[in-house]
């Protein structure tokens, strides 16, 4: 063999065992979101910038699916110890995780972050529980009400109608659907989980008492809220049943312009204003006893059993996630609402609240935006409340009665989990 | 064959077609584009075929399903047809209660061991591997009851003759009976090959890891996401159906007879 | 010596991986049922018979096991009837009997997945093939998997569509081994297309009916695949079947004891039918003989 040749091999080796030893140098972790399509492609860039900033980090991002998916890819994740280091937790269902010892405190971490200071006390709130960090936000929401101009116009409605009492939207629906249901357009979208808890709460009610954990479920408002979302669907027929059986159907069938109304996240807002266009308004949600919005969204936690220097890793993202450039860009794209004070001053986010109208509907209804209960036992009532909800809505049950049995049903499993 | 009427045969040509046209209407689509399905237009395109391979990993789904299947069939059938072999040449002490736990598995529903093999693969740190897909499909009692029955049919003066001749079971079971009852291991190894391929429930919580998916698993994700913005993209998901189906249905065209006798002889057990 | 161990080495691989993963779960199932765990706490507590009173209160299981029989009771029946009547018309070996045989057989062997899939865009309100068609005969929109009725009808359709080929298949085997004769003593008895399928086709498939009929049930009770990618057991459990609240119950609310007590209640259920299928295949052999 030629001496050169041999060489060669040397520095080829070589070369090969230092870039795995680079590879070890750098800290890598895992962090499972669930954003994709249009959200995706902003937190994609966010996490880009990071690594880019911290090449000493590498950020393994993976699309798991939607909260729900999230939630149950975690609990399974356990005990097969495949679990992230970082992972988006929706703001109400992460007290399953933070009460079981799987999430690690970010107290620490957070107080000693000048971040602290920079963040909007409302987004800040929802990451609490018992005084402990677990969460920093990163996506914080609100519902808001959507509505397709052009089919109003065609309904016949102007775009002024008022849309603020649960009377008001049934009438706008009932146009909607009489002018247009021969098309196959139909009023209103049935509301997902989401906006059915803001309804809910614009009934002047809550489905689990914030302070007190009590739960609410079977109070008169909340049974007349419900009442009422389920009469869209069965008894007044202005909303498809399709959105009903998956709630993303409805979404789609908005962008895809055959809806009229549409009651969701304002983080949808970045994919809803691309589907649509200038055919795009925006409302806050309707006032029917109160003005209230829950405040939604998710932040990241870190997980208890991954090492401490990826912990360190991954909290630097974290805080990254919800600096000023990062919560700009994403706001920008997605119309989540700004966490940091100082993102709505850079020029992207302004750029956008000058091109984008209606962005700023969620953040003009935060004074009325309150944080929700995140008791262990949320997680199961929200996967639990899709079926009483289909069985309300389809006309199965009497909302009344649900509600009541679905009462009944949490605080015992609320007991069960207790002990 | 006999001679047929002509006739006949056009008719059930087209009743075959017409029972069959939910899947050959699906894959129509599968090669059209999107805007065209939802415009009621045709425009031809592979396009759905590139993103599904490409954009959305169907091309490592379909190689992870030929391996996993391929695999279970390889150490299920040896298992099989080592353990039929066994049973039906030699008697020994507890052989039959080792039979008879063999056949109760037919009785026993897979769905008791769900959430045990869930977490002792979880503990031995086999979920989101190969092994943790393959291992717990390789038994398979119908095999063994199966080739017993049919090892049994073989004439014994087979081995009596080779022993004679100084041969050892190893060497009985891997010239003789092995090669006496291919059509028998083929059935079942078919049989087995086209059970694992369309096993879901199992890969779906086994598998958190995307780089594992089946494709029954990559298949029922996709659908569920809904890939596009607003309409389902549905020539996207019936491409990767397509992609789904279209082995074993090639497969099926080739082997049609023999499976047709495997589940046959089968459901005569 | 080495000789008398030859069987246990040749039996060893499929007695470990039986055991391994057939015999000890079952053991294992047992265990979990008695306790409460949700895969997070490090401990998992003895509540005794607790997850069994509860499964056994809850809305939730009466109604899985009401919807299992509905679908075994109403796919069942259809699917033999029509089978069997098809098959009388295929049991010649003849080309066109050949090619249909293989049409109808094909939906067996292939993916649920794929076709749950197919069918859910086939039954869509709004793209879907079958409403296609309605309009072009002016019937409205029809909400197929919506509407709790329809969705388990449509479940029932799909299941039938899939599985028929498989019971035509067996039907036929059974069908040519009744001997010609019978078929002609009946014709020149002056019999009809009708009365010789009544007098001599449908009692001499008997043993094979009885087989499909266990078989079927059996399988009613554990279909899973198409209600988790068609309806997820929706809309408001009008499709939830047993199987199907076992995997929600585990795997999605991770209740690990009453999931493992659904479990067991599943397992004796599909034991008991499997005792009785083996009673019935002996009579089979009865018969025969």
């Amino acid at each position: 063999m030629s001496r050169k040749f041999q060489s060669a091999i040397a520095a080829s080796v070589l070369s090969l065992v230092a870039s795995v030893g680079a590879a070890d140098a750098a800290t890598t972790v895992k962090f499972w979101h669930s954003f994709n399509k249009t959200n995706g492609a902003a937190i994609d860039k966010i996490i880009a910038n990071f690594e880019a900033a911290n090449p000493d980090i590498d950020i393994e991002a993976e699309f798991i699916g939607n909260y729900n998916d999230i939630i149950a890819k975690l609990q399974a994740a356990i005990p097969a110890r495949r679990a992230p280091d970082a992972v988006i937790l929706e703001v109400t269902r992460y007290g399953l995780f933070a009460n079981n010892g799987i999430l690690t405190d970010l107290t620490p971490y957070f107080d000693a972050d000048p971040l602290k200071d920079d963040l909007y006390d409302y987004a800040k709130e929802v990451g609490v529980i018992d005084g402990k960090n677990y969460i920093v936000p990163f996506n914080s929401s609100t519902p808001v009400l959507y509505f397709n101009k052009d089919i109003f116009t065609r309904a016949g409605l102007s775009e002024d109608t008022p849309l603020v009492t649960f009377d008001e939207i049934l009438s706008a629906a009932k146009t909607i659907n009489g002018k247009l249901g021969a098309e196959g357009i139909s009023g209103i979208a049935a509301p997902g989980q989401f906006a059915r808890w803001g309804l809910v709460m614009a009934n002047d009610s809550e489905l689990v008492d914030p302070m007190s954990g009590e739960i609410l479920l079977d109070k008169p408002n909340t049974i007349e809220a419900y009442q009422w979302m389920a009469s869209l669907v069965h008894a007044e027929k202005v909303a498809s049943p399709d959105g009903v059986t998956d709630e993303d159907a409805g979404r789609d069938a908005f962008l895809a312009g055959k809806v009229g109304i549409q009651m969701n996240s304002t983080g949808g807002y970045g994919s809803t204003k691309k589907a649509l266009g200038d055919n795009l308004a925006v409302r806050p949600m309707p006032c029917n006893k109160a003005c209230s919005v829950p405040i939604g969204g998710a932040g990241i936690g870190i997980m208890a059993s991954s090492p401490k220097d990826v912990q360190d890793a991954a909290y630097k993202f974290v805080s990254y996630a919800s600096s000023p450039e990062a919560n700009a860009i994403w706001f920008a794209a997605t119309g989540y609402l700004p966490i940091n004070k100082k993102s709505a001053d850079l020029p992207v986010a302004k750029e956008a609240l000058a091109t984008k109208p209606g962005i700023d509907v969620a953040i003009e209804s935060l004074p009325n935006a309150h944080g929700r209960a995140r008791t262990t036992v949320v997680t199961w009532m929200r996967t639990t409340e899709y079926k009483m909800w289909q069985a309300m809505a389809l006309g199965q049950r009497d909302a009344a009665e649900t509600l009541k049995d679905f009462a009944e049903q949490t605080r015992s499993e609320e007991t069960r989990l207790s002990n | 064959m006999k001679r047929d009427n002509p006739f006949l045969v056009g008719l059930a040509a087209i009743a075959g077609l017409l029972f069959l046209s939910p899947v050959l209407y699906s894959i129509w689509i599968s090669f059209q584009t999107a805007d065209a399905y939802y415009t009621g237009g045709t425009a031809f395109t592979l396009d759905n075929y590139g993103r599904a391979i490409g954009q959305y990993d169907f091309a490592r789904y379909l190689l992870n399903s030929l391996f996993v299947s391929g695999m279970v069939t390889l150490l299920g059938i040896s298992f099989a047809t080592m353990a039929a072999y066994a049973f039906a040449r030699f008697s020994f002490r507890g052989g039959n209660l080792l039979f008879g736990a063999t056949i109760a598995t037919l009785m026993i529903p897979s769905h008791i061991s769900l959430i045990p093999n869930y977490l002792s693969l979880a503990k031995v740190g086999l979920l989101d591997t190969y092994a943790g897909l393959i291992l717990p499909a390789i038994s398979n009692g119908f095999a063994a009851f199966f080739l017993r029955q049919y090892i049994r049919g073989i004439p014994k003066s087979l081995d009596e003759a080779a022993y004679m001749d100084g041969a050892r079971p190893l060497t009985v079971l891997w010239r003789i009976i092995v090669p006496l009852s291919r059509p028998a291991i083929a059935s079942m190894a078919l049989y087995i090959f086209m059970t694992e391929w369309n096993s879901y429930i199992w890969p779906l919580v086994a598998v958190g890891d995307k780089d594992l998916y089946t494709l029954q698993v990559g298949l029922a994700r996709l659908y569920r996401i809904n890939p596009g913005e607003g309409l389902v993209d549905w020539p996207l998901v019936m491409a990767a159906s397509t992609i789904t189906i279209l082995p074993v249905l090639l497969g099926f065209l080739l082997v049609e007879r023999h499976l047709v006798r495997g589940i046959t002889m089968g459901a005569v057990k | 010596m080495l000789r008398k161990l030859t069987p246990y080495f040749f039996v060893a691989p499929l007695m470990i991986s039986i055991a391994v993963f057939t015999y000890i779960p079952i053991l294992s199932s047992l265990n979990l049922s008695v306790r409460e765990w949700n895969f997070l706490s490090p401990d998992m507590p003895f509540v005794g018979l607790r997850n069994y009173e509860q499964l056994l209160a809850s809305h939730d299981f009466w109604n899985s096991l009401w919807v299992t029989t509905v679908f075994a009771v109403l796919s069942v029946p259809l699917r033999l009837g029509l089978a069997l009547v098809i098959a009388s018309y295929l049991t010649r070996e003849t080309l066109h009997s050949r090619l249909l045989r293989g049409a109808l057989f094909l939906p067996s062997v292939t993916s649920a997945v794929s076709i749950a899939v197919v069918f859910s865009w086939i039954f869509s309100t709004d793209y879907g093939m079958v409403n296609a068609l309605f309009a072009a005969v002016g019937i409205g929109k029809v909400h197929w998997l919506q509407d709790p009725f329809l969705a388990l009808w449509v479940l029932i359709f799909v299941n039938t569509w899939k599985q028929l080929g498989y019971d035509i298949v067996i039907y036929i085997a059974g069908l040519q081994a009744i001997p010609g004769e019978l078929y002609d003593a009946a014709s020149v008895d002056g019999g009809r297309r009708l009365h010789v399928f009544r007098r001599v086709t449908l009692p001499l498939v008997m043993p094979t009916t009885y087989f499909l009929l266990v078989i079927s049930v059996i399988e009613a009770f554990q279909v899973f695949t198409i209600v988790n990618v068609m309806t997820r057991g929706g809309p408001a459990g009008a499709t939830d079947m047993l199987v199907n609240q076992l995997y929600e119950i585990g795997f999605v609310l991770f209740d690990i004891g009453r999931g493992s007590a659904l479990a067991v209640i599943l397992f004796v259920l599909l034991v008991a039918l499997a005792i009785l299928k083996s009673r019935i295949i002996g009579r089979k052999v009865h018969y025969e003989a």
